[in-house]
């Protein structure tokens, strides 16, 4: 017994000495690197301190002498980990199935790291039914952070033809689903590819009241279309995500610009209203002949995000590094293209834990370089606008961790002994 | 009168069809085809997704589509002769599982156009990786069928003597043989010597060569290399593991007994892989003229993020490591061609099915990575400008195939 206590003490002066000594330590230290961090206001040169999984400090000049690793980023770029709000990752094996554990969806860290993404949101390929097998199989053996917003339809995105089950969108197992099982992961709900009227919208709202989530709607595949001032004004709610913003395919999606190249005007208003603009790029959804009239007219998305998914990844889309820079290549700033994929989403998912470089956040962090030369960006209908500028990923840190070295800026130089 | 007609449009028909038999014109492009000896400009015209021309000055006329490649490189679609794509939902497996990875995820947008999966798949589920992988995949996908009758599933079945038919292997690679091009021996830890016997023995019997991986640490390096046959291919050349000897010796010399493999015409694969490639075996053995004779990527879930990143990455190191542009492009494109003896890949003589890269060569600086986290600097870094497969542009990095955008 008594030695029990001696070690217990012993144990007790162990601990206090770790903590006093390594408590703080800094495990990896970001030297000298221009930090963008929009929650947080800063766009100046800052070096960041980070401690195993944590932010400790982030000040101009920490001295480098107690670091135990140290990059230097002097040129380069330091952005909070981002965050693409839009992606398909419910990668499976039914063959003959559309994006729910089916071959339309992608493996998530083949697609991030590499583009400077720490967290996925999945945009509803699971529903209820099978979220958990989607947990199993994919979430718990992502290094990337996967969150998700969970179908209306219980099925999720088997096929269109589930998609249309009117009798498998049941509000009350989603947002059970959501508040009692899976609070953690499910960030929203999403509704998409229904060919009726508002009845899918309704039903995904009414789920996002009983958990309090953000309801993302994809509002096309209807003929004739349906109003999206109908959707903006009376069956969304202010936090509640209107994706494909830039899609041109009039004839079954009404389009934000109108056919004289103009942004009708309840989408300002609606945008005012709370409404989020998110660009789910997609292989089918982005059109210059929407986006660039409505940048022009100070129309800008509230989130970037990819719409990654085998029809996605190998187009236009390619990556969030090439989204983002399509969207500078139009006139925004990389600040702006950055608190779009950073800081905004992180609040309209209601994760205020991420998205920034706060001290005592879990160091989630992306470094990027900017190219110059001649490049080409590309939207869905093969045609191209010329940009001199391209950011190209160099490091993303995940959890305090390396995850992503383009260049090697982390490793030591290889010298023959 | 209607006869007329037919007739006028029958003219009319051949007349457009001789003034644009092609598809598709790559023009101005430096092409770089190591099995047709060609380092030169040249352009290329493209009909029914084969090589229809190859000619220092094809009009632009000639074709319905025509792509100025100026001061980009045009060369042969890129083989990874070492990949594991028999991806699945087992979450702790190769194996029809997510240790796999997709390929078309990673192969367009490095100008890749075929893989060969190194024996992820055995006699017994090569009919499901083809009904689920090779059949949905654009990029063409050969195999390695591996004599472990499931492939790679862990320790316990792929040690399973029982599983490692020699009839019913034959008898899967002789219905795929459109698919599979030889056979793997890998990831077996006794001393016992009959899975690689009958790994021999199956070659012998379907006439293909053996590819070996390493995990094989009941067997030597030199037992291993002394069984093999030539045209046989051993992979991940530069490792440095405890599993196995590496190929450079205590003072930095390729080992003797290696060297006379190579010279009796042993094949070696670099299989990069997270562990697989290692500056201190990779750099003595180039100063000693000892280069793989492939770049296979050895790409899985546990490679895509690290040193290996991508094959053009993998080339660009070795470009950094001081092989030529043209040496690393053969070693991508004919060399593997040839060890997997489907001579009509990787290469673009006129016939051949049009699988074709163009890259570009960035300038600057760059770091490349080990599998011991130290890196080598590099002046140029290969980057896929376009992909074509069969005729069709599957990736597309800069617009190169898109029309400029206007609002009217």
């Amino acid at each position: 017994m008594k030695i029990f206590f001696a070690s217990l003490r012993l144990c007790t002066i162990l601990t206090f000495l770790v903590n006093f000594s390594f408590g703080q330590e800094t495990t990896l230290l970001l030297k000298n690197g221009h930090v963008i961090d929009p929650k947080n206001n800063i766009d100046a040169v800052m070096d960041i301190a980070i401690s195993f999984d944590k932010i400790i400090k982030v000040a101009p000049n920490i001295p480098a002498a107690n670091a135990i690793r140290v990059i230097d980023l002097s040129g380069k770029y330091v952005t909070p980990g981002l965050i693409d709000m839009h992606v398909h990752v419910f990668a499976g094996n039914n063959l003959d199935d559309y994006i729910a554990n089916a071959p339309t969806s992608v493996m998530p860290d083949g697609f991030t790291f590499r583009s400077g993404v720490t967290t996925v949101v999945d945009a509803g390929s699971a529903g209820w039914r099978n979220f958990p097998l989607f947990k199993a199989q994919t979430i718990d053996k992502a290094q990337t952070r996967v969150l998700a917003l969970l179908n209306i339809v219980g099925h999720g995105m088997k096929s269109r033809f589930h998609e249309q089950d009117i009798t498998d969108m049941d509000p009350v197992m989603t947002s059970l689903m959501i508040t009692k099982q899976y609070p953690d992961l499910l960030v929203g709900i999403k509704s998409a590819h229904y060919w009726g009227g508002f009845t899918q919208v309704d039903k995904a709202v009414e789920a996002g009241i009983l958990a309090n989530v953000p309801v993302m709607v994809d509002f096309g595949e209807h003929t004739p279309t349906n109003s999206i001032e109908s959707l903006f004004m009376q069956h969304l709610r202010p936090g509640d995500i209107f994706t494909h913003t830039y899609s041109y395919g009039p004839k079954v999606r009404e389009t934000v610009v109108d056919e004289s190249g103009k942004v009708k005007p309840f989408v300002f208003k609606a945008q005012q209203r709370g409404i989020v603009f998110d660009v789910g790029h997609g292989g089918g959804a982005f059109s210059w002949i929407q986006a660039i009239p409505a940048i022009q007219q100070g129309f800008f998305p509230n989130v970037i995000s990819t719409d990654l998914h085998t029809q996605s990844m190998n187009g236009g889309m390619k990556d969030l590094c090439n989204v983002l820079s399509k969207f500078m290549a139009m006139g925004m700033s990389l600040k702006e293209v950055i608190s779009r994929s950073t800081w905004a989403p992180a609040q309209v998912i209601h994760r205020e834990q991420l998205g920034h470089l706060s001290v005592g956040s879990e160091a989630d962090i992306a470094v990027f370089s900017i190219k110059e030369g001649k490049f080409g960006f590309l939207d869905i209908r093969n045609t191209k606008l010329d940009a001199t500028k391209k950011l190209e990923t160099e490091l993303t840190i995940r959890a305090g961790k390396v995850v992503w070295d383009l260049n090697g800026l982390s490793a030591p130089k290889w010298n023959e002994k | 009168m209607n006869k007329f007609l037919i007739l006028l449009a029958v003219f009319f028909y051949a007349f457009y069809g001789y003034a644009q038999p092609y598809d598709l014109l790559l023009k101005n492009g430096r092409l770089i085809d190591p099995k047709n000896r060609i380092n030169n400009k040249m352009d290329i015209a493209i009909k029914d997704g084969k090589v229809a021309r190859v000619h220092n000055s094809i009009s632009p006329n000639q074709s319905k589509k025509s792509i100025d490649i100026k001061g980009l490189i045009v060369c042969p679609g890129f083989i990874d002769l070492h990949t594991h794509v028999f991806v699945g939902s087992d979450t702790e497996k190769f194996a029809n599982g997510i240790n796999s990875i997709s390929p078309d995820d990673f192969t367009l947008r490095a100008g890749i156009t075929t893989v060969v999966d190194a024996g992820t798949s055995g006699w017994k589920n090569f009919p499901l990786f083809k009904s689920q992988v090779i059949d949905k995949s654009k990029t063409r996908i050969l195999a390695f069928l591996n004599i472990a009758g499931n492939g790679m599933t862990g320790n316990a079945m792929q040690e399973d003597l029982l599983e490692m038919n020699v009839d019913s292997a034959l008898a899967c690679m002789k219905t795929h043989s459109e698919h599979i091009v030889g056979v793997k021996i890998g990831h077996f830890e006794k001393q016992d010597w009959a899975p690689f016997d009958r790994a021999i023995d199956l070659s012998n019997k379907a006439k293909t060569p053996l590819f070996v991986e390493c995990h094989l640490p009941g067997y030597t390096l030199e037992e291993q290399l002394a069984k093999m046959r030539p045209g046989d291919i051993i992979t991940h050349t530069f490792e440095k593991v405890k599993e196995r000897a590496s190929i450079i010796d205590e003072n930095g010399i390729v080992r003797p007994y290696v060297l006379n493999a190579k010279n009796k015409g042993i094949l070696f694969d670099l299989g990069h892989g997270g562990a697989g490639f290692w500056f201190s075996e990779a750099i003595p053995a180039l100063r000693q003229g000892f280069a793989p004779n492939s770049f296979g990527t050895d790409m899985h879930r546990f490679s895509i993020n690290a040193g290996m990143k991508d094959m053009l990455n993998v080339m660009s190191k070795f470009m950094a490591l001081g092989l030529s542009m043209e040496d690393v492009i053969a070693r991508a494109t004919w060399f593997p061609a040839t060890g997997i003896k489907r001579s009509e890949l990787g290469n673009l003589s006129e016939g051949v099915v049009a699988d074709i890269a163009v890259l570009s060569r960035r300038k600057g600086k760059f770091g490349y990575i080990d599998a011991g986290g130290n890196k080598v600097y590099g002046n140029s870094k290969l980057e896929a400008e376009l992909t074509i497969k069969n005729g069709i542009v599957v990736w597309d990095l800069n617009g190169l195939n898109a029309k400029e955008f206007s609002i009217k």
